[in-house]
């Protein structure tokens, strides 16, 4: 039997069908990203606990109001862009030095001893709760507080030296609003913490290892690695967001 | 003698669009990869507000981790009265009006609990890790993201992002 030759297969409606496929994925897909500020909701606790009394240094109350007027430190301000400032201020004014007479959140300088001598204590204390069978919330609460201090064991040795600045563990941002205070400008509070946050850490992060705080997130995103991750835990510890939310009453 | 041919009846040579295809792939690939497949379109009006230093959530998007809840203006105005402060909150594309009904903030919880069950066997965080993402208009009253937060508690659904749109200069 004579060997044919086989035809050619038409790829004359290729294109079609590549055009099909294209003009599917141009109307099903978006462009735009989905951005947003993720923040944690703190856990319900149905143990009525006392209430601890916190300095007034130490609290940043960000007040928004029904008709979204904006209230910092009890200073009343017209531009929002302003809180970052305020923010800022509020961590580096003690940074260096306390002064007692201001009315900013003072800063401890714990050595690595003291810090060992927490941990250690930590670690008494969730045995002390295995032993008495204290409930699974008791303990959690303290295995969170051996890894705190593991962290800022970690985090010294990165920083080295002998001690380094940490804030009072009392002292938070607080945003108030009221019921009718716009999302808009809750936003906007939630994003000039962040601008805060942000600039208080690259520029520590620039000091201590010469790149800004943005290249190394970005990188730990896409990498995930542990020196990275190290280097993030510090300037955590260093500079620690702590956002308090408050329900608004009716 | 003349310089130009003259027609003689041949026909012009059809333009060769054997590589035509190769082009429309190449759209294709570029729109498969730089575009995130759309969450559907939400039954009621959302206008973000805009910030800057946003986390980007493709990454647990990709994962399939995250509930979108959206907050804003009904598309029927006629019906602005029946919601609470004016505000509609759309969950899975349904809207509804009155407080003891299925889908109003009293709903969140349910909601959540539901999203989690059925994405339990692929998703390897616990519930309290699942975010929950609420869109927003820029006018929604805070105290209904409140009420949504409070909910979220109540199931221990404890990581909730605010969207907004992020006006880009990093």
């Amino acid at each position: 039997m004579a060997k044919r030759d086989i035809p050619e297969i038409n790829a004359g409606s290729m294109a079609d069908i590549a055009f099909l496929l294209l003009i599917f994925f141009l109307v099903t897909t978006t462009m735009d990203k989905d951005q947003a500020y993720i923040r944690n909701i703190p856990k319900k606790v149905e143990i009525k606990t006392e209430i601890i009394e916190v300095e007034q240094r130490n609290v940043l109350a960000i007040k928004a109001n029904n008709q979204n007027q904006l209230m910092v430190r009890g200073e009343i301000i017209a531009d929002p862009d302003k809180i970052s400032e305020k923010i800022i201020e509020f961590y580096n004014t003690n940074r260096n030095v306390n002064d007692l007479t201001n009315d900013f959140p003072t800063y401890t300088h714990p050595t690595k001893n003291e810090i060992e001598a927490n941990l250690k204590a930590a670690e008494k204390e969730l045995e002390s709760f295995e032993e008495q069978d204290a409930g699974d919330a008791l303990i959690d609460y303290a295995y969170s507080k051996i890894d705190e201090w593991d962290k800022m064991k970690r985090s010294l040795k990165l920083f080295g030296g002998n001690d380094f600045p940490l804030i009072n563990s009392q002292a938070n941002i607080r945003i108030e609003v009221q019921t009718r205070t716009q999302y808009s400008l809750f936003a906007k509070i939630q994003t000039e913490i962040e601008e805060a946050i942000f600039e208080l850490r690259d520029t520590e992060a620039k000091r201590i290892f010469g790149e800004s705080y943005g290249v190394i997130k970005t990188r730990y995103i896409s990498d995930e690695e542990p020196i990275d991750k190290g280097k993030l835990d510090l300037l955590d510890v260093l500079y620690p967001a702590r956002i308090i939310e408050v329900t608004p009453k009716n | 003698m003349s310089k130009f041919k003259k027609d003689n009846g041949k026909k012009l040579p059809g333009v060769n669009t054997s590589s035509l295809p190769d082009i429309v792939f190449m759209l294709l690939f570029f729109f498969m990869v730089a575009t995130t497949s759309k969450e559907v379109d939400p039954t009621v009006d959302v206008d973000q507000p805009t910030g800057t230093k946003t986390t980007d959530l493709t990454p647990y998007k990709q994962r399939s981790e995250i509930d979108f809840l959206y907050l804003g203006e009904p598309r029927n105005k006629a019906r602005l009265n029946d919601f609470k402060m004016g505000y509609a909150l759309s969950l899975d594309n349904v809207v509804q009006a009155t407080s003891d009904e299925l889908y109003t903030t009293n709903a969140v919880g349910q909601w959540k609990k539901d999203k989690f069950e059925e994405k339990k066997s692929r998703v390897k965080v616990p519930i309290t890790g699942v975010i929950t993402c609420v869109k927003a208009d820029k006018g929604a009253p805070t105290g209904l993201i409140f009420d949504i937060r409070k909910e979220l508690q109540n199931v221990d659904g404890l990581t909730i992002a605010y969207a907004v749109r992020d006006n880009g200069n990093i």
